[in-house]
């Protein structure tokens, strides 16, 4: 295996492949990965994510078809997980200190992605003010997509590693660790997985360096409810990274291993507790 | 015989006990192979720059990076690009890079070279360090090789982002006067 590492999506994207394989290969796929950067990264100002943030409630925007894909997996799975995963959780992130604050929502009544309608299937509109934040769920679609271009470049096994959205693809089975959220240096065997995502979510790396949870409840009616705490590591299993990077969210929400939305997914529920 | 069984939890004590400091080390690419990354197909030429005090100071404080920059690990394509090879050195993690900049000072690319992880306070320190400095992938050291693929909590590289844009001033301070070499 050739292991290539570049800082991207606000954290460090590994791809490996095997011996054989292209040096190009890795390149399409990480160029990929900046392109869907440069489409749904809220850091950037001139975003289309942040367009969408500032314009979708006036009017009808034209977005790019992998956006389009995004949006499309975020409703998705919103409905089915009762609005558990939201991504219209952007302003509680800037208030937190976690997010650069672009646009002033103050004054507003901020809706979410339920509020994001397609008129065809690139072009959106929003029936209130929006403040979108994709990036877990856009680190899942990018991880897919750095697959699906390795695949289709000839490339026969591979991991894309995205600070902990993994997944791993051809033939042979491939042993995965995961941080044991009591002390995340030690690193747990869970097993191995083949053609198949794994994301995580937990708050170690937040508490170490003194932040403020980024695990928001969409569904909060109090203020002390917003921020999610917990020890506990909540990882899920699914086909695609996409859907198990937004289902983590689900998963360490609800702390339900058996949410009925995971069958509906095809995806399994990891939880260490502490 | 006695049928010995280890008791689990003595088990994970000894291991938490002599777990080493150094939580993961990867190597990913050697800097020859950073440079074939980053300028395929072109001839590099070494560049050192002696980093004045004066230049220290002032990217220590338009980059927030205290870890003082080494002037040794510089290269120049013969079309004025540039290769610069740096490390960031945080609380928990040591991360070589490479950036590679065009002639304009523009950034083509950046790749990890290395990534050292620890919870100690070692990483801080040069001795400590210095044990990775030439190693590679297939070094005899095997560091974690067994242990390529961890799920966890992201981990963030605004450290990294810090450590890019030192680079971006090495080449806004030094580099874009440095004349190219006629031969």
């Amino acid at each position: 295996m050739i292991t290539r590492c570049k800082p991207l999506l606000g954290t460090f994207v590994e791809i490996s492949v095997d011996q054989g394989a292209r040096q190009t290969a890795i390149d399409y796929a990480f160029k990929a990965i900046e392109q869907i950067q440069g489409l749904m990264g809220f850091h950037n100002p001139s975003s289309e994510l942040n367009y969408i943030n500032r314009y979708a409630h006036h009017k009808a925007v034209d977005i790019h078809p992998w956006t389009a894909q995004v949006l499309h997996t975020a409703k998705e799975v919103n409905r089915y997980s009762r609005g558990l995963f939201n991504c219209g959780i952007g302003h509680r992130l800037v208030a937190a200190g976690l997010l650069p604050r672009h646009i002033d929502f103050t004054n507003h009544s901020l809706g979410g992605i339920e509020d994001i309608c397609f008129l065809t299937p690139e072009l959106i509109t929003s029936s209130r003010p929006v403040c979108l934040d994709l990036g877990g769920i856009a680190k899942g679609f990018a991880v897919d997509m750095a697959v699906k271009i390795l695949v289709s470049e000839g490339v026969s096994a591979g991991i894309v590693n995205a600070g902990g959205d993994l997944r791993v693809f051809g033939d042979t089975p491939t042993p995965i660790h995961i941080r044991n959220p009591k002390n995340p240096v030690e690193l747990l065997k869970i097993g191995s997985i083949q053609n198949a995502a794994l994301a995580t979510s937990c708050l170690y790396f937040a508490k170490r360096d003194q932040q403020a949870s980024h695990l928001i409840n969409p569904l909060a009616l109090e203020e002390s409810e917003i921020h999610v705490d917990s020890t506990d590591s909540y990882s899920i299993l699914a086909k695609e990274c996409v859907y198990a990077d937004a289902l983590t969210k689900v998963l360490a929400i609800s702390k339900q291993s058996n949410h009925p939305c995971f069958a509906k997914f095809s995806a399994q529920a990891i939880r260490i507790a502490l | 015989m006695i049928d010995w069984k280890p008791n689990p939890y003595a088990v994970a004590g000894l291991a938490m006990l002599t777990a080493p400091i150094l939580a993961q080390a990867k190597i990913y690419i050697s800097s020859e192979q950073a440079q074939q990354i980053l300028f395929p197909n072109k001839a590099m030429s070494k560049s050192p720059i002696i980093i004045s005090d004066d230049l220290q100071e002032r990217m220590r404080t338009a980059s927030s990076i205290r870890h003082p920059f080494q002037g040794d690990r510089i290269w120049r394509s013969a079309d004025g690009g540039w290769l610069v090879i740096d490390e960031v050195v945080g609380k928990h993690e040591m991360i070589t890079y490479a950036v590679a900049l065009n002639a304009r000072g523009s950034i083509l690319g950046i790749e990890i070279l290395e990534y050292v992880e620890s919870y100690g306070y070692e990483v801080g320190d040069p001795q400590w360090r210095k044990q990775f400095v030439g190693k590679t992938v297939n070094d005899p050291i095997k560091l974690n090789q067994d242990i390529q693929n961890i799920g966890g909590a992201t981990l963030s590289c605004k450290h990294l982002t810090d450590g890019v844009k030192r680079v971006t001033v090495l080449y806004d301070l030094a580099l874009k006067s440095t004349p190219i070499k006629s031969k």
